[in-house]
């Protein structure tokens, strides 16, 4: 990538330094290569047919009708589709999904795939796609949570949610003073990151060489080697930039595996690239819930049991529970918490991880509920939060790694001016009559870390390389982990090259549960290190360095030199100590995880504290969030300008969760009848007035070597339950179902 | 895109031949038929433009006070003609529709024609009792709206003008659906020397409407208490994911006294 990088001012190291994304320009100038920018020689064009309906039978498909339209060049249906040699049917790993690829004709879901078409255009294989014409037996679909029976399941650690039960909640709901009993519901929502999926696919001999955007490359690669029986270093994937992901980009589905298949049939490149009608579908979204929260305190306001029990809808033929109840654990410090999930079988594709998967969900519900056990004690909602404050984590009463949620109640109260809030709704109007109300949500997020490598090199020149197969899904990774790789071997950013984003590259492992950041960058410190020890080494024992002798007392590298640890007076330019050795490189490799006692002993999360004003026109019902206020402690931050991005679109993801995004079913069909952005709306700019984020300060010694948690998903958490509360304080009604909508405002 | 026959007379009698053909529609400005067409909701054999018929383009006022709106007018010189001909209600509608791509290609002819539910200017139409002049006759409004997409236009008819009386006060609301603009419901209210109009779309299951009830009630009084206590029944309103037919019925209200409102 071309260092696109701004002067900017730099006090020592590069990380803390607020750095424009370095790959912004390409970005915005049309530079940067987009997985479907991808055409090379002879591609074929791969469209597939979605069903309409939701439940049933595809009986006839026309397809002599699309083989003679010119262009198509071939069609491809459950009759005829080659074989796979890993089942779509199967999970061959914790992390699979079952996934349709024309194994037969049956309809599990609106938008499923029944049929492929190439064309040597995609005029021509849309126009193929058109002229199939499916005709369908229907059967009722299910699209609602009370259209099937509920039932419950043994854990796993991917889909399948464990329930968790701390103390004796019958005790604690016996042993209540003041209790609240209430159930919230949550849309299904879809992911619809601003790039839809897409892959341009090619095979030369038994290798597979892919363009596609993924947030986890290795994982790709593994799971879509699988399928074609081969191992997955034969597959090379490239995913430079992407256009976002939101945790869909990370494991293939049955598009992916049916274009990639297609390239094998014809022995030509295939292209495929989704609609934004086709992201409703096949690709994974955020299971609708229903969860009921029983809450009960003592006399002076203290939580007494916690009580959260999750309704989930999955497909027919996978699970994946959006874990919300566990939104419940780990924050309040209630005298029992339970956490149980169950879930229903509905006609839709199967949901998957959606940013903050069950902690989104999870936290709408229970904020609300906060709020509601407030009002039914008469507390202000900030107050009973800090009653509840947990020192240590509820429960197990493991400490805290670091938790400056006082500190984030704090400084958000403050700059949102929460202290006059009036204790009841419905007091407040504008200068234009509009009601006015604050609500608040507390931010929770776990920061795990997985596994990741990474090299670094030093050049002989003194400038280096590093590697990781890093995604940047807009996030930032490009530059933030190139800030910590630079700080690692103490060099300026721009005398670093920073590799990702390809397959053939170390494991930068999954750019998911807002932990790549941690783990990646953790591998690249660890290389950095390598590199920083060997060329010490090599200094220590060369007579012509001025570091000659002094292995003993360690070495720090600053700018391009390495200096006697506490001796500023002793030092040798890198280049220098290379050029002596006879002008080698140095390379170094480095890996990260989190040591399961590390894990043990301390409950690692990253905080905060979102604060909500919300407008309401009394006559229209219309809703405006005014005011968004959020302060967040997540530990080290890296680039404070990335991070602040990351957590206004976590709130505005939140605000959106709150207000506006829900996937609506044909109730005779089961279709969705939004599937476009024009129907499925995702705030814009006029949606969003005034944002606010604040960084509160965080030094963590337990998380990682580098300190840092993660900000990627924690923004949304807080955010939704802060807009609820918000609304019931304007209008004096509880909203107990997400998004909530106009419509559910009229009458008061 | 499939292949179809594309024609550009220059007057109506000539397009009102090549309009004799089977499976021949007009087109106008493309804003709501050229989308409709990609998604193969209609596939003409043959598309006769408008576009270059000067005859039935622009804006004057006749000795009767209607403003005559040529029916292949586009909505920004409707904007400003009604504006300087002295019905700013009109001109607020047509300002609004759209985006300005949208109101520099779409015809009132066209949205006439199309009567689509959540259509503007019928609400306009009926208000203020226009006429719908054609290639053969003149349809008062009341005769013309038949429900949703459907009016009185027979097969091959081209609206060439659009006669509305114009009011001594008027004004349009509309609630804009968030993405498209278009109402979720819009009220035009007209009042003349001797009567009240208020055409509502949008709302009813059954195309645009006048609000008889709230008329009588403005007649005697133009104010926008005078319809304070009057409402219409969510019975037989549209219900969709923006909306219940409660919150449709409830929004008539509100859109009808605001535009009382805003037209004082
Ligand atoms: C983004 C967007 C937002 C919009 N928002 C609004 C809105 O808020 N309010 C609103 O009212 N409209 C809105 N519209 C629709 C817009 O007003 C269209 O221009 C109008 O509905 C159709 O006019 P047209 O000239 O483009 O007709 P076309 O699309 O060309 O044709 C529409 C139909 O009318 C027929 N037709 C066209 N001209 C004539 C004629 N002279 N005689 C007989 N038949 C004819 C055609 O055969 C076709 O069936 C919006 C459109 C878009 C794309």
């Amino acid at each position: 990538m071309p260092d696109t990088l701004d002067t900017h001012v730099r006090f020592g190291s590069n990380s803390g330094q607020p750095i424009t994304r370095r790959d912004g320009r390409a970005k915005v100038t049309g530079g940067a290569t987009f997985a479907a920018d991808n055409s090379p020689d002879s591609v074929l064009h791969a469209v597939y047919v979605p069903a309409t309906i939701a439940r049933g039978r595809v009986t006839a498909l026309d397809t002599a009708a699309a083989e003679a339209h010119p262009g198509v060049t071939h069609v491809v249906t459950p009759q005829n589709r080659p074989p796979l040699q890993g089942d779509p049917s199967d999970k061959p790993t914790m992390f699979s999904f079952r996934f349709e690829a024309l194994q037969d004709d049956t309809v599990r879901y609106a938008g499923q795939p029944i049929a492929l078409i190439l064309g040597e255009t995609l005029e021509a294989a849309t126009e193929g796609a058109r002229l199939l014409n499916p005709r369908y037996e229907i059967a009722t679909p299910r699209t609602g949570l009370d259209e099937a029976a509920h039932y419950t399941f043994d854990p796993d650690a991917f889909g399948k949610p464990a329930d968790t039960v701390h103390g004796d909640p019958e005790a604690g709901h016996a042993a209540a003073a003041h209790s609240v009993d209430v159930t919230y519901e949550t849309a299904p929502q879809y992911h619809n990151a601003m790039e839809t999926h897409a892959v341009v696919a090619s095979w030369d001999g038994d290798r597979l060489s892919l363009d596609m955007p993924s947030q986890a490359l290795s994982m790709t690669c593994a799971g879509i080697a699988y399928y074609f029986g081969i191992p997955a270093e034969n597959v090379t994937l490239r995913s430079p930039y992407l256009g976002g992901g939101f945790g869909s980009k990370a494991i293939p589905t049955g598009p992916y595996v049916l274009a990639v298949l297609a390239a094998r049939m014809t022995g030509r490149p295939v292209k495929m690239m989704l609609t934004r009608q086709q992201m409703f579908g096949p690709v994974g979204h955020r299971g609708q819930t229903r969860q009921r929260l029983r809450l009960g305190t003592d006399a002076e306001g203290r939580l007494t049991v916690l009580d959260h029990a999750g309704l989930s809808a999955t497909s027919t033929f996978d699970d994946f529970i959006e874990p919300a109840a566990n939104a419940s654990q780990g924050l309040y410090a209630a005298g029992a918490l339970r956490s149980t999930h169950s879930a229903v079988r509905l006609d839709v594709g199967t949901p998957g991880p959606m940013r903050a998967p069950g902690e989104a969900s999870g936290s709408a519900a229970l904020e609300c509920a906060m709020d509601e056990m407030a009002e039914t004690l008469g507390m202000d909602p900030l107050e009973f939060r800090l009653r509840n404050y947990a020192e240590t984590e509820p429960g197990t009463g493991k400490p805290f790694s670091s938790k400056a949620l006082r500190e984030c109640y704090a400084q958000g109260a403050e700059r949102f001016g929460w202290a006059d809030r009036p204790l009841q709704p419905g007091q407040m109007r504008d200068a234009d009559g509009l009601r006015v109300g604050w609500g608040m949500g507390t931010a929770f997020f776990p920061c795990p870390m997985f596994m990741a490598e990474a090299n670094a090199t030093l050049r002989a020149d003194g400038t280096a390389m590093v590697e990781t197969s890093a995604a940047d899904m807009g996030q930032g990774a490009w530059t933030a982990l190139a800030q910590i790789a630079a700080d690692s071997l103490g060099l300026p950013l721009d005398q670093v090259e920073f590799r990702a984003g390809h397959s053939g590259l170390p494991d930068a492992g999954v750019a998911g549960g807002s932990g790549h950041t941690a783990t990646a960058g953790s591998a690249l410190h660890a290389a950095g290190g390598d590199v920083i020890r060997q060329l010490g080494e090599i200094a220590a024992a060369d007579p012509d360095s001025p570091l000659h002798g002094a292995g003993n007392a360690g070495f720090t590298a600053r700018d391009g030199r390495l200096y006697v640890a506490g001796d500023d007076s002793r030092s040798d330019a890198f280049a220098d100590i290379l050029a002596r050795a006879g002008g080698a490189e140095v390379s170094g490799a480095g890996s990260a995880s989190r040591a399961p006692e590390a894990a043990e002993a301390h409950a690692m999360n990253a905080h905060g504290a979102v604060f909500a004003e919300v407008k309401v026109d009394p006559d229209l019902c219309q809703m405006r969030v005014t005011r968004l206020v959020g302060a967040f402690a997540a530990g080290r931050i890296i680039n404070p300008r990335l991070a602040e991005s990351q957590l206004y679109g976590g709130m505005i993801w939140g605000l959106s969760f709150a207000l506006h995004e829900e996937a609506r079913h044909d109730p005779a069909r089961g279709h969705i009848v939004n599937a476009d952005l024009a129907g499925y709306h995702v705030p814009v700019n006029a949606d969003v007035h005034g944002l606010d984020v604040i960084s509160v300060h965080e030094d963590d010694p337990y998380v990682n070597a580098l300190g840092v948690k993660g900000v990627g998903e924690i923004g949304i958490t807080g955010t939704v339950g802060a807009i609820g509360n918000a609304i019931w304080h304007a209008t004096g009604k509880r909203v107990r179902r997400f998004p909530i909508r106009i419509d559910d405002l009229l009458g008061d | 895109m499939y292949n179809f026959d594309f024609e550009r007379p220059k007057s109506v009698a000539d397009a009102v031949k090549a309009l004799q053909t089977e499976e021949a529609q007009p087109l106008g400005g493309g804003q709501t038929l050229i989308p409709t067409l990609k998604q193969r909701l209609a596939m003409p054999s043959k598309l006769v433009s408008l576009a270059g018929i000067d005859e039935i383009k622009g804006v004057c006022k006749d000795d009767q006070n209607r403003l005559c709106i040529g029916g292949g007018t586009v909505h920004r010189v409707i904007a400003e003609k009604a504006m300087s001909e002295g019905f700013p209600g009109l001109t607020g509608l047509a300002s609004k529709i759209g985006d300005p791509a949208v109101r520099n290609r779409g015809t009132i002819g066209g949205s006439l024609a199309n009567n689509d539910p959540s259509a503007c200017y019928p609400a306009a139409a009926m208000a203020t009792g226009a006429t719908i002049v054609t290639d053969r006759r003149e349809i008062a409004a009341d005769d013309y709206f038949k429900g949703l997409f459907e009016t009185a236009l027979e097969e091959g008819e081209i609206i060439t003008e659009v006669k509305m009386p114009i009011p001594e006060a008027s004004a349009y609301m509309k609630f804009e659906q968030p993405a498209s603009r278009f109402p979720l419901v819009g009220v035009f209210v007209a009042r003349f020397s001797d009567r009240v109009g208020v055409g509502v779309t949008g709302a009813s299951e059954s195309g645009v409407f006048r609000w008889t009830e709230a008329e009588r009630a403005l007649g005697s009084d133009f104010s926008a208490d005078a319809v304070k206590g009057l409402s219409v029944p969510a019975d037989g309103m549209i219900s969709d994911l923006h909306g219940t037919a409660e919150y449709r019925a409830h929004l008539v209200g509100v859109m009808t006294r605001r535009a009382v409102a805003a037209a004082q």
